[in-house]
């Protein structure tokens, strides 16, 4: 275990930057999670701390010491793949076995390694089986068991889940969160599921064409999104977005088309600076509540309902704009009907329309 | 055999199919001539014997040759090719694979070098190599004096004679058994040698435990294609010595030539050619037995 320091890193193929100066310490023992649109580097800023790809720029310290030109069997790192890449040829024993022995640990040493890896994992019953005779997500386990079973100084997971069935998947999610807290180890987490970035993250980096947009907790990057572009990327649905103006009295917020919003006092001040100009409005849906009609009501279209179950989607058109909400199953909602709801101004966002920056 | 899912059948009847032509064909073009060879090694044919008709004389010829010193030693130096030349040729083709499979920046000259050899006619490449191995201008002999050994006379003395056609075997067949290495190598997904660099696994050791193992189907067709035709070798020890000095170098396949074109004797002749059949099918049975492991344990 150990601390990895990402330092003003750049990537370049041959003329195409890739990524333009990441800057990351992840502290020893924590779990970071990278998410981001596909193609904006999150891969391959997995795979340079790995030692797979060259480092162009910047430097990237492992427990302090650079190893930028350290090849990754010098970094004292596990890998698991999105493909998993198990050895086709050997069986799942020597497949965990294979990075101990490749270290010359002695042979009943890694024995009893593996057996305890395959038991954490419950995998024992299929040691002697080849990968080729394994379904998903055992392949799944199976490639976890030969990073844990190394314990390296850092984990490094590049879409892991992303090949099994949403069951397996949440299966597997919460059996890896399980895994570090039981080990503590330092862990980088590349994925663009947002929900397994928010249930598994100590931190999430959020990135977009080569740069990070944000770095922060679960919770900052849920309630405080520096920008519309964090802000739509969390949260299934994601917040909802609207044009407005701010009222010259800089306590109220006027949606376009029309419907005006009173802003708490507590969060007035934060509004003087934008008196009269256009901002944009967000929301997120569990902010939204079906409500009695009175002074601080809206009336909203219903357009659609989604029913999940445990809670029911509904599109809403208030004023001009389109916005989704999250409600009780039993909140009545009929698509055509006109209902009054209620925008919980405590929780709303307010971001720069031009730069998409958030206004604080 | 377990039984087969609808998918699987109707898969199974598509590839019977689309195999009849081919099947044919074979019959036609192989399998006939097989049989008149093998009426023929059963009959007294001489063609300068014209009188004596073509009668059959059961396993005269056969017995004939169990008690032919020729034919023994024309069998042994057969085997010895093969024995020498197969695992020469991929091993020299593995190494050719795993040169031609480097991420080069320009990669015809190393495509051309290696489908160079192999597109040579066999004749060819044996006069070449007489003309390098040449006692008084040969490339070989002049490169020895260089460095200041003696020179040695390749072509006129037995062991010399041999090693030298060996070498000229192996250059000439080692680009096809290269081509179906490569072909092999591309297979293998990059990622697992990723896996393994981060496992910890030199170079050296990614060899041994990755690209050997994983590339064990194509080394299997490649002994098998270069077996079939080292028990063949007749062009280059022909272009290179004629079998010679004396009959020291000469193969199974040149006896039979030199006995039913030089001597015009068919019946002994197809009978020498049965038996290099059957060597044949010895020696490609026995890997045949071993390429039926799956290595990835079935389910593909
Ligand atoms: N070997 C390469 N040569 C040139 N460009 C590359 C190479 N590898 C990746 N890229 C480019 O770098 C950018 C980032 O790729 P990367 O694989 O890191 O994306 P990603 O965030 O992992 O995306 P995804 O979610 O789809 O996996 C992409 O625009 C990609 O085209
Ligand atoms: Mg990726």
């Amino acid at each position: 275990m150990a601390q990895l320091d990402i330092i003003g890193v750049t990537k370049a193929f041959g003329p195409v930057k890739v990524l333009h100066g990441i800057d990351i310490a992840v502290a020893d023992g924590e779990f970071l999670v990278l998410v981001g649109p596909s193609g904006c580097g999150k891969s391959t800023l997995l795979r340079m701390i790995a030692g797979l790809e060259s480092v162009t720029g910047g430097e990237l310290k492992i427990g302090g010491a650079v190893v930028n030109d350290l090849p990754p069997r010098g970094r004292d790192i596990a890998m698991v793949f999105q493909d998993y890449a198990l050895y086709p040829h050997k069986s799942v024993r020597d497949n965990i076995g294979f990075g101990l022995r490749m270290r010359n640990i002695a042979t009943d040493d890694i024995a009893r390694r593996v057996d305890d890896a395959a038991k954490i994992l419950q995998i024992t019953h299929l040691l002697d089986r080849k990968p080729g005779q394994l379904s998903g997500g055992q392949r799944q386990r199976v490639a976890m068991g030969r990073a844990i079973v190394r314990d390296p100084k850092v984990f490094l997971f590049d879409e892991p889940l992303s090949n099994l069935d949403a069951q397996l998947r949440a299966e597997m999610r919460v059996e890896i969160k399980k895994l570090h807290q039981r080990f503590r180890n330092t862990v980088v987490y590349v994925t663009h599921d947002q929900v397994e970035a928010m249930t598994l993250a100590d931190r999430i980096a959020v990135m977009k064409g080569g740069h990070v947009e944000q770095l922060g907790t679960p919770d900052e990057i849920y309630n405080h999104p520096r920008t519309t572009f964090v802000a739509g990327f969390t949260g299934s649905p994601p917040m909802n977005f609207a044009p407005c103006t701010i009222g010259e009295d800089g306590g109220s917020i006027i949606l376009d088309g029309g419907a005006t919003l009173a802003v708490p006092k507590a969060r007035q001040a934060q509004l003087q600076a934008a008196r009269g100009k256009r901002m944009t409005f967000g929301i997120r849906p569990e902010h939204i509540t079906i409500s009695a009609e009175d002074g601080n009501s809206l009336q909203a279209e219903v357009i659609l309902t989604e029913p999940l179950g445990s809670d029911t989607l509904g599109l809403l058109k208030i004023g001009q704009t389109e916005m989704t909400g999250r409600f009780a199953p039993d909140a009545g909602l009929k698509p055509g009907a006109t209902r009054a709801v209620t925008l919980a101004m405590s929780k709303f966002h307010l971001f720069d329309p031009e730069t998409g920056v958030s206004l604080q | 055999m377990a039984r087969l899912s609808p998918l699987e059948a109707s898969e199974r009847r598509l590839g019977y199919l689309m195999l009849a032509p081919a099947v044919i064909l074979l019959l036609v073009t192989a399998l006939y001539p097989i049989a008149a060879l093998i009426r023929e090694s059963f009959s007294h044919n001489v063609l300068t014997e014209p009188w004596m008709a073509k009668p059959w004389v059961g396993l005269d010829n056969f017995a004939k040759a169990m008690g032919d010193p020729r034919f023994w030693e024309a069998s042994a130096n057969t085997l010895l090719y093969v024995i020498v030349t197969v695992p020469g040729a991929v091993a020299m083709g593995l190494g050719l694979a795993l040169l031609a499979n480097q991420p080069f920046r320009i990669k015809w000259p190393v495509r051309l070098g290696l489908l160079l050899p192999w597109a040579l006619p066999l004749v060819f490449a044996g006069l070449i190599f007489r003309w390098f191995f040449e006692f008084q201008q040969g490339l070989v002999n002049n490169a020895l004096l260089f460095v200041g050994l003696s020179p040695v006379n390749w072509l006129t003395r037995e062991t010399p004679a041999f090693i030298a056609i060996c070498i000229a075997i192996i250059w000439k067949t080692s680009s096809f058994a290269a081509l179906v290495l490569l072909a092999g190598l591309q297979t293998i997904p990059k990622s697992l040698y990723e896996a393994a660099e981060v496992d910890g696994a030199s170079k050296w050791r990614q060899f041994l435990e990755i690209t050997l193992p994983m590339l064990m189907p194509a080394i299997f067709v490649a002994l098998i294609f270069r077996t079939i035709t080292a028990i063949q070798t007749f062009d280059i020890p022909k272009a290179m010595t004629d079998g010679g000095p004396g009959k020291s170098n000469e193969t199974l396949a040149m006896y039979i030539h030199s006995t039913t074109i030089d001597a015009l004797d068919f019946g002994y002749g197809s009978t020498l050619a049965v038996l290099m059949f059957v060597l044949s099918a010895v020696l490609t049975s026995f890997y045949l037995r071993h390429t039926r492991r799956d290595p990835s344990g079935g389910r593909h």
